[in-house]
């Protein structure tokens, strides 16, 4: 198998030349960019057309194949989650709100790169199961319903012995210790703020709830599979045109935006660190060799365990910054949405997936397709 | 015309705390706002590039005065610490004060 020629059919695609145009229009602060309701529309219209797929491929190979592979997902991204947590807060010394942001945005997966994903092995002329998408649905909000359930609890724990301590002060305070007054009122005023907001929990996890399950992404993706389950190849007939001939072209104009979005994030990473910069490298190539060893095992084919290997190592950047503003405002954005944007998601579009490929091609015993491609 | 005294609090915060702002908002009874998405340069750096989630929203929202300290209260209380967020307070008159009480 020629390694040079899968690197250079993944470099010379469209969608990597106009990521990169993105990346330099920014640079050369450009003008260029793609007009906001263009740019909200397409990854809506590019979960449709995944979902779309998905469905019309369940409704050809049943559910039974499906429900190992997404258990195994499900299971793989929380542990996943787990370890890049202990990661960041050990190791990267991360305070806990963005370690948990951090660890959440590389267990959750990034629709945008699934896509990316799809048409890398589209170009390779290889397939991969269908109901892939329906794993990318279930896997979206996963993660992260975990991490901030994780977070919150440990909060309400802290809170909890923060109040036994200024009881205690109180107390001092009557034995007639001035000193006690001398917590910052900063301090005091975030206390009672704490206590006001471990009240509102509850309603705080619901918002977050609705947040994740009514969030666009998941509302649209779960509604197209359920859609194209329905209507079948039959009657995707008539949409065809639409969600499936112009699927790449939109994909590439998205990528254009993506380009410009990422280039403007260029200069944040030296304000990130080099911590999260080799973070962002090497947690998704171990997440995504995990994912494609774990799939070959499982008996994806090359394609499939293309897709789950990049489903692990992509990191989410469309749904991240929504729930964690409103569930986790403490964690700095610019952490996870640069790394993810900045660093992740360009290294998986140029590098990743066609190492990706050439490791699921040597563990299915290295006489997959792609050999008859370049042979 | 006789108008009355009443006030102007203009919020500019980032897109994704405006519901919190809205909420602050109803739970002090202001019943009526206008929103709008606006970029701009601040603290956070240029504003209203890249993502969706990344614009800033102006919120206006006129008051009684009394109404008005509660609620900036409420806001630098709750929300200063986490959000890109300003606000200020303007003196403006009205024709039908009912509207706004």
């Amino acid at each position: 198998m020629d390694i040079l020629a899968i690197v250079q059919a993944n470099l010379l695609t469209p969608i990597v030349l106009f990521f990169l145009l993105g990346v330099i229009a920014a640079r050369i602060k450009s003008d260029l960019r793609i007009p906001d309701a263009i740019s909200s529309m397409l990854p809506i219209y590019l979960l449709a057309a995944i979902g779309l797929h998905g469905g019309i491929e369940m409704r050809r190979t049943g559910f039974e194949a499906m429900i190992l592979p997404m258990v195994v997902a499900i299971a793989l991204s929380l542990a996943l989650t787990l370890y890049h947590y202990q990661i960041l807060r050990r190791l990267g010394r991360f305070n806990i709100f963005d370690s948990y942001a951090l660890a959440s945005t590389y267990g959750a997966v990034g629709a945008v790169t699934f896509s990316v994903g799809l048409s890398f092995l589209q170009s390779q002329n290889i397939q991969s199961e269908g109901y892939m998408a329906a794993i990318l649905a279930v896997l979206e909000p996963v993660s992260f319903i975990m991490s901030i359930f994780l977070v919150n609890s440990a909060v309400s724990k802290n809170l909890k012995k923060k109040e036994e301590q200024v009881a205690i002060s109180d107390k001092k305070m009557i034995k007639g210790q001035a000193s006690a007054v001398a917590l910052p009122p900063s301090a005091l005023a975030s206390e009672g703020n704490g206590v006001e907001k471990s009240g509102a929990r509850k309603d705080s996890m619901r918002a977050v709830l609705h947040e994740t399950l009514a969030g666009k992404s998941i509302v649209i993706l779960l509604g197209s599979i359920m859609i194209g389950y329905a209507i079948g190849e039959h009657g995707f007939g008539s949409i065809k045109i639409v969600f499936e001939d112009l699927f790449f072209g939109a994909l590439v104009i998205f990528l254009l935006e993506m380009g410009v979005v990422a280039g403007q994030r260029l200069g944040d990473i030296r304000k990130v660190g080099p911590f999260v910069v080799v973070f962002a490298i090497v947690i998704p190539t171990l997440n995504g060799t995990i994912g494609v060893a774990v799939s070959t095992y499982l008996g994806l084919s090359i394609g499939g365990a293309v897709m789950f290997g990049t489903l692990m190592g992509s990191a989410s950047f469309i749904a991240a910054p929504a729930i964690f503003r409103t569930a986790m405002p403490k964690a700095n954005p610019s952490l996870y949405l640069t790394s993810a944007l900045g660093i992740t998601f360009p290294y998986i579009v140029i590098a990743l997936l066609p190492v990706l490929l050439i490791l699921s091609t040597f563990l299915h015993g290295g006489e997959g397709p792609a050999t008859g491609l370049f042979g | 015309m006789r108008l009355y005294n009443v006030k102007l609090l203009t919020v500019t915060c980032e897109i994704m705390a405006q519901n919190l702002v809205k909420d602050i908002l109803k739970k002090h009874r202001i019943t009526g706002y206008t929103s709008y998405e606006v970029g701009g340069m601040g603290d956070s750096g240029l504003r209203g590039q890249g993502l969706p989630e990344e614009k800033n929203v102006k919120i206006e929202a006129v008051m009684t005065e009394e109404s008005a300290e509660r609620v900036v209260e409420e806001i630098s209380r709750t929300m200063f610490s986490d959000y890109a967020i300003i606000f200020y307070l303007g003196d403006v008159r009205v024709a039908r004060m009912e509207k706004f009480t």
